[in-house]
């Protein structure tokens, strides 16, 4: 298994298919690790994993994993993947690969993202409830969106000036639009309505760089963010937000499953989950 | 028209805006005059959203008591992002942030004030404030999402 992490993505999204994001990353971070992602597929019920430019699926919260075939293009670097509301249906994005989708879960893959201007897709989601808005912010240029599944794109906006490493998008409340965009820099959380009128800081994290960000399906306000220097959880959507007290191992990838459980992963892909909102955390080994 | 009593007198001091007017820009279907637009602005708006529609100071930060200040309508704001469905609701129905910490409206609510023509001819005079890429890009996500009750 190589270990060729980088920092850039890891996943988590949330449509109620998937969506799977390779990331290399900008030119000023291709040097840096690949980190692993995670995202929970509410269709599929099921986990999905992105280490070493693999991806995985876990239907038993973890126990065993099942690889999922990637499109050849994938080599190294990151990537993210995404559920889609269809069964079967995966989106998987990333610097090296652009956006592609799989209907048959992975057994063929198809390009989406002939729409965009380059293939340098740093982040990646999938709206919350609607199958084929999709959202790529292009490395240098901004955040693109499509209302057609990936047939075609268009920019809606230059995004926060920096870098993003992961985009989620949410469906709390007091949206002008339809929901909100969380984006993921190494230095905050920012949060944007879904009409791009502006980028707000989320509340102050005392942390040096800050990795995931996931929600609950049920309690959109209820935001659960992984930095390096610990867990952080806000009741509000990120407004303010209170340090987790447990004994978490830093993780680099969150998700978030029904019923509030927790799944993270460090640094190289191995799996703990918590079920009591982030204090305490099992390791479930590989099987 | 109504309110045109109680009109101020602050729009008849300046009158900029019709020198932005882009004619390469498709600006809306409706034939209200954007000068028309410019008097309701002066008179209704301009009070928060400045004169030339500059915004309040540190618009983009929550003030004192916790609440997001007007925001410019002008290139540098965001209010062409909203498509036409969009501007006219927060016009008509008015608009606070949720993370505010008031409850209040602090966007009043026009619907008992202006008329729907009187409501899009304001629209479209801040249309007028934005570039020609802006223009466009809000004329593009208005397809689908225009004023109600165009014919009115
Ligand atoms: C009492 C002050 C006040 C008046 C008068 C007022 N506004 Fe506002 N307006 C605001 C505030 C404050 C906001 C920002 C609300 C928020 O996002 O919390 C706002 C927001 C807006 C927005 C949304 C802008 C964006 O980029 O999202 C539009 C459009 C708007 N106003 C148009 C108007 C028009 C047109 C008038 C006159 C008919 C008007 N406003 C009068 C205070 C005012």
């Amino acid at each position: 298994m190589k270990k060729m992490m980088s920092r850039f993505w890891h996943t988590l999204s949330i449509t109620s298919g998937a969506i799977i994001g390779l990331g290399i990353a900008s030119v000023a971070a291709a040097a840096e690790d690949v980190l692993p992602a995670l995202e929970y597929d509410l269709t599929g019920a099921r986990l999905l994993k992105v280490n070493s430019s693999q991806l995985f699926e876990s239907t038993n919260g973890g126990d065993s994993w099942q690889a999922i075939p990637l499109p050849e293009a994938v080599r190294t670097g990151q990537l993210v993947v995404a559920p889609a509301a269809a069964e079967q249906t995966l989106y998987i994005a990333g610097p090296s690969i652009g956006v592609q989708r799989s209907d048959d879960n992975g057994d063929s893959w198809y390009r989406v993202d002939e729409g965009l201007p380059s293939r340098n897709v740093i982040a990646f989601s999938a709206h919350r409830h609607q199958v084929e808005t999709l959202y790529a912010k292009i490395a240098d240029d901004g955040i693109y969106q499509s209302d057609d599944a990936g047939e075609s794109w268009r920019k809606k906006d230059s995004g926060p000036v920096q870098p993003v490493r992961r985009l989620v998008h949410s469906d709390m409340e007091g949206s002008m639009q339809t929901g909100w965009l969380y984006a993921v820099s190494d230095d905050a959380v920012r949060l944007s309505m879904d009409c791009f009128c502006g980028w707000r800081p989320t509340g102050e994290l005392d942390a040096d760089t800050v990795y995931d960000v996931a929600y609950e399906f049920d309690e959109p306000e209820r935001v659960y963010v992984a930095t390096d220097r610990g867990l952080w959880v806000s009741d509000n959507g990120g407004k303010a937000w209170l340090r987790i007290e447990g004994d978490a191992p830093e993780l680099v990838a969150i998700t978030l499953a029904p019923e509030g459980t927790l799944y993270g992963l460090d640094r190289v892909g191995e799996l703990v989950r918590s079920n009591d909102q982030g204090r305490n955390w099992r390791a479930i080994p590989d099987a | 028209m109504r309110n045109r009593g109680v009109l101020v007198t602050t729009w008849l001091l300046l009158s900029t805006a019709g020198q932005a007017m882009a004619d390469d820009a498709p600006l809306s279907h409706d034939a209200s005059q954007p000068i028309e637009g410019e008097q309701i602005y002066q008179q209704h708006c301009a009070s928060c959203h400045g004169i030339d529609g500059e915004g309040m100071p540190n618009w983009q930060r929550p003030n004192a008591m916790g609440e997001l200040p007007a925001p410019p309508h002008g290139p540098e704001g965001h209010t062409w992002k909203h498509s036409d469905a969009m501007l006219y609701r927060m016009v008509s129905e008015g608009w606070r942030d949720p993370w505010n910490e008031t409850e209040r409206l602090t966007m009043p609510a026009f619907e008992d004030v202006l008329t729907p023509a009187e409501i899009r001819s304001v629209i479209n005079y801040l249309k007028t404030l934005w570039t020609p890429e802006q223009q466009r890009h809000q004329a593009e996500e208005s397809e689908g999402a225009s004023f109600p009750m165009q014919s009115e």
